[in-house]
């Protein structure tokens, strides 16, 4: 019996048994599609991660942030003591920082001739541009001056732009932060979301002395950046840093610190357990559900050879020998199998593309995914075939016939 | 062609008294015959049948089908030696419930060792009459259709012998006149029919007559060739 009358057959044999195919094919559906959507998402997520923190660093630095939680992120609540000075201080005392930057955050609503937007406001020296990479697109940074003098100019993000200017010229405008006017001097380059999906182009950069006196009236800064010389100094350079902050700060031994310090290395560690759930637990879910589909599809074989014990008898009497009725249930189950992996993989892509929008993952279908998914799938179908194929094999025919 | 050496059957199930369904059948049957094998049931005709088919395996006695020792067949080779020489006709018809008549027919070409010649199907079906059902499923069909359809694919492979078990068991009178027609009809063309009955009437119109009781050869007679009733070919 030749392969390609073997597969024609099984194609209509599984049109005539159109619910149990399409039983078969919704298991091998889902889990070719959740497989093809977690690694897809996955590998996005982690060249997301890649980037941000490339961003985020750069080549060598470390950050300070205020308080002592472990976690990444924004200003913290118990963010009372990093000063300024603090971080002036510090980057005396460690020669192998370059540069440094101190930041400060708040969240504020921002008008314009009677359009509105809730925007980040950071508060930012004119090192911001060297040492965080932030650069404009258009106009211009402020500079050390205008940091000085408090002064009212604020550079402005792309989101921003959209939503307050809708094509007007930014340059020049003035904008309302809270009830303080501010004069737009720049337009930043787009950053685009971060990690935790937020938008950083909906964002005002303003000099940090404006923003700690005139815009939120505070004495200590959420978060500093110091450039490190080189990549290998920048452990050692933590550790002074550390040390020179608990000084400052008189800790005294055993006392926990109060700042947390973030370097590309531990940044790295913590996104690699992140990565291991993306890349490894969750793939590994996946193929869960495809085996618990090659279980379904085994059972539902089965049964279908058990309907079909009369079909199988006509089949041996008219010629099909054992290893000819065994290779029509394996290719049934194989066939289904692998339909099912087919959509799965539309289906996974599909979401893929949903989610890559919203995430800004510029997540794609990977080939090799997609081959993955659909040999698993096959591969599934075969095993699954095997114990229904042989127990069809085994029917005599006079019983069969019965 | 077909030589039956002291055929013997023996059952056994396990903690069960073997049962004997044969107990040494000798048969020769000649090619373009047109045979009845009657019998009550339990008399082992079904078995005698079955080991004619090569669906079962004697127990005992030598089986020659134009010399080939077919019980000493491995199963592959039996079951290609079934898809060339043999076509089978059921009780019950044994379509494939959701495949049309064209792919009923069709299924034994599936197993053909060369890729088949094209149209068999639809040439066989025409040979049955039924070249207006091509497309029809079992249960749109009539039980004598149906039956017509299972001939058909009976003869799709061109066999030198049919081999029906109580073909006309589930039909009425008229379908059972019509589909012993075309029995009658398919000898006449050459082909050895093997009919298995218990109907004394449908075995009447078949040219030999043997009779299976207790697991023997009872009765073996010819019968004369014109038979009252026998209509033209049905073709």
């Amino acid at each position: 019996m030749s392969t390609s009358r073997i597969l024609r057959d099984s194609v209509r044999s599984l049109g005539r048994h159109r619910l149990r195919s399409a039983s078969i094919m919704l298991g091998s559906l889902i889990g070719v599609a959740a497989l093809t959507f977690v690694l897809s998402v996955g590998q996005g997520i982690r060249r997301k991660m890649l980037t941000t923190v490339q961003q985020i660093f750069g080549d060598s630095s470390v950050i300070v942030v205020a308080g002592g939680t472990q976690l990444v992120g924004g200003p913290r609540p118990d963010a009372a003591r990093l000063t300024i000075d603090d971080i002036a201080a510090v980057a005396e005392a460690v020669p192998a920082a370059m540069a440094w930057d101190p930041q400060q955050v708040l969240i504020s609503s921002v008008k314009r001739a009677g359009a509105t937007a809730t925007v980040r406001v950071l508060g930012q020296s004119e090192r911001a541009e060297k040492v965080w990479g932030r650069t404009v697109a258009r106009g211009r940074f402020f500079d050390d001056s205008e940091v000085k003098r408090r002064e009212r100019v604020a550079l402005i993000g792309e989101t921003v732009v959209h939503d307050l200017f809708a094509g007007a010229d930014p340059l020049g405008a003035e904008i309302m932060v809270d009830s303080v006017p501010f004069t737009v001097v720049g337009v930043l380059d787009r950053f685009g979301t971060d990690l935790h999906g937020m938008d950083r182009d909906n964002e005002l950069v303003v000099p940090i002395s404006t923003l700690m006196r005139r815009l939120a009236n505070v004495d200590t800064i959420s978060v500093a950046k110091l450039l490190i010389a080189s990549p290998a100094q920048t452990e050692s350079a933590a550790a002074q840093i550390r040390e020179a902050l608990r000084t400052r700060h008189s800790l005294v031994p055993g006392q926990a610190d109060d700042f947390t310090l973030l370097t590309p290395t531990e940044i790295r560690q913590l996104l690699g357990k992140m990565q291991r759930i993306v890349t490894l637990y969750l793939p590994l879910a996946s193929v869960v559900v495809l085996l618990v589909a090659g279980l379904i599809a085994a059972t539902l074989m089965i049964g279908a050879v058990n309907a079909r014990i009369g079909e199988i008898g006509v089949r041996r009497a008219i010629g099909a020998s054992p290893a000819d009725i065994a290779r029509q249930f394996v290719t049934e189950s194989a066939l289904t199998m692998l339909g099912g992996g087919i959509l799965g993989i539309l289906l996974g892509s599909a979401a893929v593309q949903l989610v890559a929008r919203r995430l800004d993952l510029g997540a794609v279908l990977s080939l090799r995914v997609a081959l993955l998914g659909l040999v698993l799938a096959l591969v599934t179908g075969l095993l699954a075939g095997v114990v229904p194929a042989l127990r069809a094999a085994r029917l005599r025919p006079v019983d069969a016939l019965r | 062609m077909i030589e039956l050496q002291n055929i013997e059957k023996t059952y056994t199930r396990a903690g069960d008294t073997p049962v004997r369904a044969l107990a040494g059948v000798s048969l020769r049957i000649e090619r373009g015959e047109f045979l009845a094998i009657v019998g009550t049931s339990g008399s082992g005709k079904s078995t005698l049948m079955n080991i004619i088919g090569s669906l079962d395996q004697p127990t005992a006695g030598r089986y020659l089908f134009e010399r080939t020792d077919i019980a000493g067949l491995d199963v592959d080779a039996q079951a290609h030696f079934r898809n060339r020489h043999l076509g089978f006709v059921f009780q019950a018809f044994h379509l494939l419930p959701r495949a049309s008549a064209l792919e009923n027919v069709d299924l034994p070409l599936l197993y053909t060792e060369n890729e088949p010649p094209a149209g068999a199907g639809r040439r066989a079906l025409d040979a049955v009459g039924l070249s207006d059902r091509l497309h029809h499923k079992p249960t749109e069909l009539s039980g004598g259709q149906q039956q017509r359809v299972a001939i058909a694919r009976a003869l799709v492979n061109e066999p030198e012998l049919i081999l029906a078990d109580e073909p006309t068991g589930n039909l009425d009178p008229q379908s059972t006149n019509e589909i012993l027609d075309l029995f009658e009809a398919l000898n006449r063309s050459g082909r050895t029919v093997i009919l298995v009955t218990h109907d004394q009437r449908v075995a009447a119109r078949a040219r030999r007559v043997v009779r299976i009781d207790a697991g023997r050869v009872a009765s073996d007679e010819a019968r004369p060739v014109a038979l009252a009733g026998a209509k033209e070919d049905a073709r």
